[in-house]
């Protein structure tokens, strides 16, 4: 199923994506969108083209290397005739009452199962380790719940995989890929439900009410996260 | 401001969508031996077609010359060191050769490819050496249509099962013992050790507790291969 996504990743960040100078957490939010977007998939391809031309038209003062044993070697080597089965992907979330297909990489990111907990207000979460620098995630928002009001010291990338919710800047559904800076001070509520698939690169800081009771709580938890634990 | 920038990419996108709407003649047949007589001899295109259909090793030879040193490059910039720039040469000229068959014009041209392919290779490469976990490689990461499309049939799917009122209640379920150290270690997110220090336990029955628990849980939910 694919739908029309009405908020993508920058030019600059799908460049980034392209070259590969991105952290593995955005890279993973980056490759999933664009399996649900055609219009980043078409864009990206063309980046990559842009991308190879610029790099053979680069003028490297580099020594021309003699690598002709390393050539000789590898046509010693069997060819891939054709394509390998591949192992089977779990790759389905099943909510209360409906199923969602992952994207490709996200269900081979989970292949080796969610551990979800109760963050409170609705909100579930499923933290993976996806790098040693950002927190990745996923989070369920239960239909009629809502996050205690809170704003990013880092960057927050959020990729809507299913439902929908709104904060005070907008209304995001399937597919859309929302950026926020740590300037973004925000309150999403979901009426629907939904799962997303978000990826922080430093711990958030709630800003109102008994939450703020939660930041040391949090900070922490990225800490964890970020020191990386295996299940 | 990030909010404007984003319609401006949405309308360059639309533009973009329009202009690439009208696709080329042959898409359905756009197979390596079918375009082979079209191509001028000497084209990158060319010779990886007869590295393909005919194992050309003086193809592959002459390809190798066009690359290795760009590969060498690429290496340099990112990981920085000599001998690791080399490996990479090594590892992305062998996917070359070895992928060759499985390479289909439709999907840009060679450059890109091999360019997509010393990518990968080095982002593996780099990868390990910063010793980040190996969920995934790079060809999870950026799929290369032409192989990781096909190779995924439906039939091959099967399906997790994580329904958050279901896990709560399975939790529960677990023994004391076990039921405290799943506490401990994925709601209160504590390490093993402190956990092993709260409850008071050595650190190796913690650890078979948690393995129990987590082999139970996954049991049940269907997620054990």
């Amino acid at each position: 199923m694919i739908s029309e996504a009405k908020l993508h990743p920058s030019t600059e960040m799908l460049e980034k994506f392209t070259c590969g100078s991105l952290l593995s957490g955005l890279n993973v939010a980056i490759s999933a969108h664009i399996e649900l977007c055609e219009t980043c998939r078409h864009k990206t391809s063309e980046i990559e083209a842009k991308a190879a031309i610029d790099w053979l038209q680069t003028n490297d003062d580099q020594k021309q290397n003699d690598f002709s044993d390393l050539a000789l070697n590898i046509v010693n080597q069997p060819q891939i005739e054709k394509l390998r089965e591949k192992e089977a992907i779990l790759d389905q979330i099943h909510m209360l009452d409906h199923s969602v297909r992952l994207p490709k990489v996200l269900a081979k990111a989970t292949s080796q199962g969610l551990v979800w907990k109760q963050l409170g207000g609705g909100i579930n979460q499923a933290l993976m380790h996806l790098d040693d620098e950002t927190q990745c995630e996923f989070i369920y928002m239960k239909p009629g719940s809502q996050t205690p009001m809170h704003k990013h010291q880092g960057s927050e990338t959020t990729l809507v995989l299913d439902g929908s919710f709104n904060d005070e800047l907008g209304h995001y559904q399937r597919a859309d890929f929302i950026y926020r800076t740590e300037k973004d001070m925000h309150q999403p509520r979901s009426e629907e439900g939904c799962l997303c698939f978000s990826v922080l690169d430093s711990p958030l800081t709630f800003t109102k009410g008994l939450a703020r009771l939660l930041n040391p709580f949090f900070k922490y938890q990225f800490r964890r996260s970020a020191v990386g634990r295996g299940i | 401001m990030s909010a404007i920038l984003l319609k401006m990419d949405n309308l360059a996108m639309r533009q973009f969508a329009l202009e690439k709407a009208s696709p080329p003649g042959s898409a359905e047949d756009g197979t390596v031996s079918s375009v082979e007589n079209n191509l001028d001899p000497t084209s990158d295109e060319a010779l990886l077609v007869k590295v393909s259909n005919s194992k050309s090793k003086e193809a592959f030879g002459q390809l190798f010359d066009r690359f290795a040193n760009k590969v060498f490059a690429h290496g340099m910039k990112i990981l920085r060191n000599e001998q690791m720039a080399k490996d990479l040469v090594q590892e992305a000229m062998l996917t070359v050769w070895q992928k060759a068959p499985l390479y289909n014009i439709d999907k840009g041209n060679v450059q890109s490819w091999i360019f997509t392919i010393t990518r990968n290779r080095c982002f593996d490469m780099l990868r390990k050496q910063k010793r980040q976990p190996a969920v995934l490689s790079a060809d999870d990461i950026w799929p290369a249509g032409f192989e990781e499309a096909e190779a995924l049939s439906e039939a091959g799917r099967g399906s997790v099962e994580v329904q958050i009122s279901q896990i709560e209640k399975l939790v529960r379920q677990l023994p004391a013992a076990q039921q405290a150290v799943v506490e401990q270690i994925h709601i209160l997110n504590r390490t093993h050790e402190e956990a092993a220090q709260f409850l008071e336990i050595p650190l190796g029955t913690l650890k078979s507790r948690l393995r129990l628990a987590m082999g139970k849980l996954r049991q049940s939910l269907g997620t054990e291969s």
